[in-house]
């Protein structure tokens, strides 16, 4: 489903992101990418949901090679994938309801249609009861929980989530990775970076884990 | 097509939305731009009906030639004769002393001043209408007329709305000028604007960008603002005017009555509304997209 190949990355006028690094992820796996901050799991992150393209080797998204692709059609590619980012980037002139109503609309979905999956989502994550409220009135682990909503909300077959668990207090750390392990299955593929140390059983996962932009070890537990 | 469609809708009705939410704001920038579209409006609608006025004038301009009082009839023959071989000469028309006295005996009630005179002072005369009305052929016309024998003057009548007519050139110049230049500072005034909402929708529009949508997608808001921003302007420019225009009207009759007259000012036309909306909201769309093109797509690093 996602094939890294020899993939280099290097932002103009620094050093390279990311150097060398192959690895492929199947449909319905779940996969953590680990490694210091700056290590490049960020970077890793956005090549795999388009959003950068590599500067060496090749990134095949569904095989489409993502450096071949028009520019006109990486939108299109986006909308394949559930993003949860490391600031949230929650809209905060607008209440939970219509947050999580844009990347509906961005799929011309509204109406009737769009209110029902909305309150799926939010239903989803726990948070049916606030549709009317503003995100800056939730607290850490909500925000967080209605950035897994909007994620998920266009039913996307890959889930990539950024440090979702980085500034939260273990209790809802392990809330949100059972939320992540729900979705996996039922069939979502689902990406998750963190610089944790993994505590707990999270080790029956793929691993993929980066050291100053170089791969040093992809982990698969049994 | 039907998708399209709902995109559109969408588009329109989030702008409505936030023009709803930030009523005063909307109702400054449109006033400020119906203010800036009234402007050469009321100059086209005062140019528009004084020209009308010497439009109808202008027919009756014409050039008088009058003879000599010591002349015979052979001379008038030969005057008719050179006359009617001009060119420059569209018409005329020989009016002789004797139905001159008549006519002004008729006109006028000072018969008895008239009445007491020994002998018709009054000339024989032709009047002129030329086929050029420009200031050039009319001098020449003039030249040509002063040197016939037995021609004793040539007097141009309407010379005033020659001058009239340049001075309303010259106004209609000054308000195609105002109204190119009021265009800038429209797409300056909607540029703006439309820049200063794309800088606060500025996380929605990275965010938007991020989960798959076109750049069209979010171009098309800031589009239809850009093109309602106008058109609203533009019903406000010409209330502006109507408005203006009636009350000019009202201490114009008062001024006109004492010409027994019958003069006012016009009201624009439906064309004249539909050429100003259209003219605002394309301006409107433009500078919107300008603004839309110039800050929004920067390429992610």
């Amino acid at each position: 489903m996602i094939t890294f190949d020899q993939v280099t990355k290097r932002y103009p006028g620094s050093h390279e992101a990311l150097t060398n690094v192959s690895f492929s992820i199947e449909r319905g796996e779940m996969v953590y990418v680990t490694g210091h901050s700056g290590a490049g799991k960020s970077t890793l992150l956005k090549l795999i949901a388009t959003i950068e393209r590599p500067t060496n080797g090749t990134v095949l998204i569904n095989n489409q090679n993502v450096s071949k692709l028009k520019e006109s059609t990486l939108p299109f590619m986006r909308r394949q994938f559930g993003m949860v980012f490391q600031d949230h980037k929650l809209l905060y002139d607008r209440n939970c309801y219509h947050n999580v109503a844009l990347p509906l609309a961005i799929n011309g979905i509204t109406g009737q249609e769009a209110g029902k999956r909305i309150r799926a989502a939010l239903d989803k994550v726990g948070l049916l009861n606030k549709e009317k409220v503003m995100p800056i009135t939730l607290s850490g682990g909500e925000q967080q929980r209605l950035a897994i909503a909007r994620a998920v909300v266009s039913r996307p077959s890959i889930l990539i989530a950024d440090e979702p668990t980085g500034n939260l207090d273990r209790n809802y750390a392990e809330d949100i990775i059972a939320l992540f392990k729900a979705f996996q299955q039922v069939g979502v593929t689902v990406i998750i970076a963190t610089h944790d140390a993994l505590g707990n059983a999270n080790h029956q996962n793929k691993v993929l884990h980066l050291n100053q932009g170089r791969l040093t070890n992809v982990e698969v537990a049994l | 097509m039907k998708n399209w469609l709902a995109q559109h809708a969408q588009a329109l009705s989030l702008v409505l939305r936030r023009f709803k939410k930030n009523k005063f704001n909307t109702l400054l920038i449109c006033l400020a731009i119906g203010v800036t579209l009234a402007l050469p409006s009321i100059l086209y609608a005062v140019l528009d009906s004084v020209s009308g006025l010497t439009n109808s004038v202008k027919s009756e301009s014409q050039i008088s030639v009058f003879l000599s009082l010591n002349h015979d009839d052979a001379a008038i023959e030969t005057i008719k004769a050179a006359l009617d071989k001009n060119s420059a000469i569209k018409h005329f028309k020989f009016v002789s002393k004797e139905d001159a006295l008549s006519q002004l005996q008729a006109a006028d009630n000072n018969n008895d001043v008239l009445n007491s005179l020994e002998r018709n002072p009054l000339p024989d005369a032709f009047f002129i209408e030329p086929s050029k009305l420009d200031a050039e052929s009319i001098e020449n016309l003039k030249g040509n007329l002063n040197k016939i024998d037995g021609v004793d003057s040539v007097i141009v009548d309407g010379t005033w709305i020659k001058r009239l007519n340049y001075l309303l050139l010259l106004g209609q110049k000054a308000m195609f000028i105002i109204a190119g230049l009021l265009a800038f500072a429209l797409v300056a005034v909607i540029g703006n604007t439309i820049r200063m909402q794309i800088l606060t929708q500025h996380a929605e529009i990275e965010l938007s960008h991020l989960i798959g949508a076109t750049k069209s997608f979010i171009r098309r808001p800031f589009l239809y603002a850009g093109a309602l921003y106008g058109l609203i302007g533009a019903l406000f420019a010409l209330l502006i005017t109507c408005a203006v225009i009636l009350l000019f009207n009202q201490s114009l009759a008062p001024l006109v009555a004492e010409y027994q007259a019958n003069f006012s000012l016009n009201l624009p036309d439906l064309v004249t509304c539909v050429i100003i909306c259209l003219v605002s909201l394309s301006i409107g769309l433009a500078s919107a997209y300008l603004a839309v093109s110039k800050s929004m797509f920067k390429p992610i690093q």
